[in-house]
């Protein structure tokens, strides 16, 4: 489904990502993990069109996505769910999950959408007509993932949906996660500092270290693996 | 009972403030709503206002245009086409120039904030000489019986006591009112209006949703510059204009939108209706040259006791 070739980004002169390559078939879940700075984050913004690639290729449903403008990019059906949660502060709950909406394939069936947002993270529900940037950060990551979801994408991804939230409210997030992608069928892309979560629940996992995939495999693999064990499972 | 003089004095100016105020508060409107998304200062506001007088003029008076609809009704009528074809303006000069130096292509460059002052002074220069070859120096106005006729409205029965409510004012207060509630409608219920303020928020969270931001910022700006040439189109029906008018307005306008909290439509319309009670009221105790001192004065007393502005919200600075 997403195929990238030999990715490098550079920002003016200092290198990101250095020839990165990844591919996320239809219907797997697929986790990115890496220490700060690895470039997790650039990687996203390398797909989403909000940073340019210097060299390398990006292929979506077999088209060139480098090509294609960033606004277009979630009306092919891909999700992304930022880093720091960004919801937009004065939007309500309920208009904010509209715009999670404004790509076509979404706003056919923004009913349908609430109705499993809803039932998905039903804090949201009770809260549909107060202002985003008054909600709680767990709240607000909800409020993220839910606007994710409500374009009914094929592809979401999700820069660390765990970042600042409580064991518990974390617990929860990822046990949605899941659900969307064993009940959804969704083809998930995570980014996670919580090593462990992310690739229990993983199909395959790939590690990234200043810049460079060191590390790729199937769950089992990596969870076996020493260098994972020793440097992010701490055991 | 007859009511003292002062006391009438003193609804007439209320009155005029509260036309007037509605006039200003379309201006700010306008320019609230560039700055609003785009975070763009526009030096030129007061330009797309003087733009919008000559344009009311050039269909109205030369060309009399709009004489079949009667002239009480052709001002309004060529003010109102103001709106449109100023949008069509904006819109190219968002396309051609202000997006080279905003939005998207700026987010990466460091600079982007100086290049933007500098593009929007300049357009402003070009216009003011530009209409200063174009139209000339003379001072005009709109001609319309409207403005010297005035309803004499009864106060308090007595005989002598009557307010006076200018006529061209009072239609070109109606008139704002319902273009800025129009638009507000239009930001808080479209799809459209939404995308805006989404990208007003969080341009980069906008563009993962889909929205086009570059063309959300031409669509906002083509309005803030087509809804301030309104304003100006009515304004031209009782005020005498030449091409550097702009300056009398573009305080006027910043003020009120600051006054009003930057980034809410409906804080820009009561900013502008502050300024213009304040501007008349003030004539009651001050003479006429210092109308625009009292302005200042009130508004460093907001900006002092609420520097969020009226309707600016904590929850839009996270
Ligand atoms: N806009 C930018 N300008 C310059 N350098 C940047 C910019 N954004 C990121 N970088 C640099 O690129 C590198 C990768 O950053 P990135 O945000 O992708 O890391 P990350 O893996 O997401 O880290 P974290 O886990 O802390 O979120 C870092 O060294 C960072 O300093
Ligand atoms: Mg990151």
């Amino acid at each position: 489904m997403l195929e990238i070739e030999r990715l490098s980004v550079s920002y003016g002169g200092l290198s990101a990502l250095r020839e990165v390559s990844l591919r996320v078939g239809a219907g797997e879940f697929i986790a990115l993990v890496g220490p700060n700075g690895a470039g997790k984050t650039t990687l996203f913004k390398a797909i989403s069109g909000t940073v340019a690639p210097a060299s390398g290729r990006i292929r979506y449903e077999g088209r060139d996505l480098v090509s294609a403008a960033p606004s277009e990019r979630a009306h092919l059906g891909i999700a992304h769910v930022p880093e720091g949660r960004q919801v937009f502060p004065s939007l309500t709950v309920l208009e904010n999950l509209e715009m999670g909406a404004y790509a076509a394939a979404g706003r056919g069936g923004l009913e349908r959408s609430l109705e499993r947002i809803f039932a998905l993270f039903p804090m949201l529900a009770d809260r549909r007509r107060q202002l985003a940037g008054t909600l709680s950060g767990g709240e607000q990551q909800m409020l993220a993932i839910g606007r994710g979801i409500a374009s009914l994408p094929r592809l979401l991804m999700l820069d660390e949906p765990s970042m600042g939230l409580a064991p518990t409210v974390a617990d929860l997030i990822f046990e949605r996660i899941a659900e969307l992608h064993r009940d959804g069928g969704l083809t998930v892309l995570l980014v996670e500092q919580r090593v462990a979560e992310a690739l229990q629940s993983c199909d395959k996992g790939y590690v990234l270290e200043t810049g460079r995939i060191v590390l790729e495999g199937p769950r089992q693999a990596l969870l076996a693996d020493d260098r994972v064990r020793r440097a992010y499972l701490g055991m | 009972m007859s009511v003292g003089p002062l006391f009438l004095a003193f609804f007439q100016v209320l009155i005029a403030g509260l036309l007037v105020g509605a006039i200003y508060g379309l201006m700010c409107v306008g320019l609230g709503l560039i700055f609003g998304v785009m975070r763009v200062i526009n030096f030129a506001q007061g330009d797309f206002l003087m733009l919008g007088m000559y344009f009311t003029f050039y269909v109205v008076s030369a060309f009399g245009v709009f004489s079949f609809l009667g002239p009480q009704a052709a001002p309004i009528a060529g003010a109102l086409l103001a709106g449109p074809v100023l949008f069509a303006g904006g819109w190219i000069l968002h396309r051609l120039l202000i997006s080279r130096v905003t939005g998207t292509r700026a987010a990466a460059e460091r600079e982007a904030g100086q290049a933007q002052l500098i593009l929007t002074l300049g357009i402003a220069l070009i216009l003011e000489n530009g209409a200063l070859i174009v139209f000339g120096s003379t001072p005009t106005a709109v001609h319309t019986p409207l403005s010297w006729s005035a309803w004499m409205i009864p106060f308090f029965g007595g005989a002598s006591s009557v307010l006076f409510v200018n006529k061209a004012r009072a239609v070109a207060c109606v008139v704002s009112v319902l273009i800025g509630a129009a638009l507000y409608w239009f930001i808080g219920r479209t799809r459209l209006g939404k995308a805006l303020r989404a990208a007003a928020d969080n341009s980069e969270a906008a563009l993962y949703m889909g929205i086009d931001v570059d063309r959300a910022h031409s669509v906002a700006f083509g309005i803030g510059t087509g809804i301030t040439a309104i304003a100006g189109g009515l304004v031209a029906t009782y005020y005498t204009f030449q091409p550097y008018v702009g300056f009398d307005f573009v305080i006027i306008m910043y003020a009120g939108v600051v006054l009003g909290g930057l980034g809410s439509i409906l804080g820009a319309f009561w900013g502008g209706m502050t300024i213009g009670l304040v501007q008349q009221l003030a004539t009651l105790v001050l003479p006429m040259q210092l109308q625009n001192a009292a302005i200042f004065v009130v508004f460093l007393l907001v900006v002092q006791l609420r520097p969020q502005g009226f309707f600016g919200r904590s929850a839009e600075r996270v």
